[in-house]
């Protein structure tokens, strides 16, 4: 665990990084730090492994002063990974991997060894390994961050803003792997980014900052979104949250109906008859797997499967979210999103309607007039 | 051009050659050495490089004769009397090379190198000097060029101080041209060879530089080249 206590950091010039943090970062857990620029997150980090030295206060690693030891010899301890990656131009990858390894003394073939198992686990080719850091792309090179911050095994990893420079698409590549590789980790970890979405897809905890250093909530992702601490955080966390926090929200949970469904062979007069009432019938192959909906004004047609409405996309009960399940509703044309299980196949359907009434809040929330 | 001569005075020619060599290039070496911890203390203290930079400049412009006369007096009819001028003389492009090329080091790698657990003294000989040595290359490049031009100055002390110059002073107090062209064709020879080499040797220990060989001072941008897309 990571212990701020009181934390404070003041410039010569009077600027004031942070003031007064306290703050715990729990082991084997990822602490994101929030914040727009000028918050002080970057601060906090760099206060851990003594880049920077705080001017009140005192940081804690498992009850001890980070003080108590050299400061490169707690560094040896400690993964670093910045946005701008600092790969050492002059050395291969294998070689930048094997950094701190080289520094603790471990015999080269280990080190050597080490590295490659390393660009394995974050998703190098280990045929790069004896390339420069110019060669690769910017997404390479993070992973190359990555795997150095990683190749000594440290308990502890500090990562600042390490996604924010490359594209929308890598990002979203890199912070998949981020969660596969932690999940296998459990390295204790704190992250600082200015992007809400990134800071509640990784965060187990996430601690939101104020200009001038002042550390204005912590909370886990679901319960920031669900309650924040103020107009501030409401602000920041953006107008979509809501939303957002329907990620949380298991569509196992939501109350399913059950779907008039028609099969492909069913004959002319089974299609007239099913779509008699008028409401929209889901066609099903043999598997009960979703092939589209027939609507009245097409039932003329039936079999012909190109007059079938498209289903658009299914949501699965067992591991998808709600944000999901409203996702499908909105998307599907005749307004109603398919509940599918894990072989594909239809276990039920559920509206726009019912999907909002399943998440209005009990009235009693709102508390008396 | 009296090849006769020329065939006549091939032993005297080599023997010339090679002390051409040594004047021109001690001063280098010398240079390098000087230049480098200079350096290093100028990008540290920065408030040193200003008068540093002035100083190598002003030094720069004294007059080779000047100064082989004011140390005339201290070394004497030595080859240090050449060696001392000349390796000022360096000071003005390796200096300047040496204190960009570190500050050409890219500010995150640096502080990766600081986080990771390098102590200052394992940052610069590992990190921050490996990473400077095409600037300091392009430097050292113009110093031997440069230094192997100027050594001819040395005759003006006196024979066997000036390396193939002799031929220079031989040629024209005779009023007789082929030593003139031998010295002169052979020192733009051993400029050409030696800036080669130099080539060759920065292939050898940057084959990570994207652009391997810099030219003159263009020593900012290369830097900026390696930091990533």
């Amino acid at each position: 665990m990571i212990t701020f206590e009181h934390v404070t950091k003041r410039y010569p010039d009077g600027t004031v990084a942070l003031d007064d943090l306290s703050l715990e970062c729990p082991t084997g857990k990822t602490t994101v730090l929030v914040g727009t620029s000028g918050s002080g997150k970057t601060t906090a980090v760099r206060l851990i492994n003594r880049m920077v030295e705080p001017t009140t206060g005192r940081i804690l690693i498992d009850g001890t002063d980070v003080r108590s030891r050299p400061p490169e010899q707690l560094r040896r301890g400690i993964g670093y990974v910045i946005q701008q990656v600092g790969l050492f131009p002059h050395r291969t990858i294998a070689d930048n991997i094997a950094t701190v390894p080289y520094l603790l003394g471990w015999d080269k073939k280990k080190a050597r060894a080490q590295a490659h198992e390393l660009m394995e686990r974050v998703g190098l080719d280990p045929a790069i390994s004896g390339r420069y850091p110019y060669q690769l792309s910017g997404g390479q090179q993070q992973r190359v961050g990555v795997a150095r911050a990683l190749a000594a095994d440290p308990p502890i990893l500090l990562m600042d803003e390490p996604f924010s420079a490359v594209d929308p698409v890598v990002r979203s590549e890199l912070q998949q792997e981020f969660l596969r590789l932690q999940a296998d980790l459990d390295k204790t970890i704190v992250f600082v980014t200015h992007d809400v979405d990134e800071a509640i897809k990784l965060g187990d905890r996430v601690a939101v900052f104020r200009i001038g250093g002042h550390l204005v909530q912590v909370d886990t992702p679901e319960r920031l979104l669900a309650a924040p601490a103020d107009e501030f955080v409401e602000r920041f966390l953006g107008y979509d949250r809501g939303f957002r926090r329907l990620s949380f929200l298991d569509a196992k949970s939501l109350p399913l109906s059950t779907v008039d469904m028609l099969e492909l062979t069913a004959s002319a007069e089974q299609a007239r008859a099913a779509v008699g009432e008028g409401a929209p019938v889901l066609v099903v192959d043999d598997r009960r797997r979703p092939v589209g909906w027939l609507i009245r004004s097409r039932v003329a047609r039936w079999p012909d499967r190109s007059t079938l409405v498209a289903v658009g996309h299914t949501f699965r009960v067992d591991t998808d979210s709600v944000r999901a399940a409203l996702d499908s509703a909105v998307l599907s044309p005749v307004g109603v999103a398919v509940a599918v299980d894990g072989e594909r196949a239809v276990v039920g359907a559920i509206s726009h309607d019912e999907i909002a009434e399943a998440i209005r809040p009990p009235t009693a929330e709102i508390g008396p007039a | 051009m009296d090849w006769q001569w020329a065939a006549d005075h091939v032993d005297e020619i080599a023997e010339l050659t090679k002390s051409h060599l040594y004047l021109a290039l001690m001063p280098v070496l010398w240079g390098l050495l000087i230049a480098v911890p200079l350096g290093v203390l100028c990008v540290r203290l920065s408030w040193l490089y200003p008068p540093v930079f002035g100083v190598v400049n002003v030094l720069y412009a004294l007059p080779a004769l000047a100064l082989f006369v004011l140390l005339l007096d201290f070394t004497g009819f030595s080859n240090a009397t050449i060696i001392i001028p000349l390796t000022i003389y360096t000071l003005v492009v390796l200096v300047p090379n040496v204190v960009d090329g570190l500050r050409g080091v890219p500010e995150p790698v640096r502080q990766a190198a600081t986080a990771m657990g390098f102590g200052q003294l394992r940052r610069l000989v590992q990190v921050e000097l490996p990473i400077a040595i095409p600037v300091i290359m392009a430097g050292l490049r113009i110093a031997t060029v440069s230094s192997i031009s100027l050594v001819s100055v040395g005759v003006l002390i006196g024979q066997d101080f000036g390396g193939l110059g002799d031929l220079f002073i031989d040629g024209f107090q005779k009023n007789f041209m082929t030593p003139l062209i031998i010295g002169v064709v052979l020192i733009v020879l051993l400029a050409l060879a030696a800036d080669a080499l130099l080539v060759v040797a920065q292939r050898f220990l940057t084959p990570w530089s994207r652009t391997r060989v810099v030219r003159g001072r263009t020593r900012a941008r290369v830097a900026r080249r390696w930091r990533p897309a």
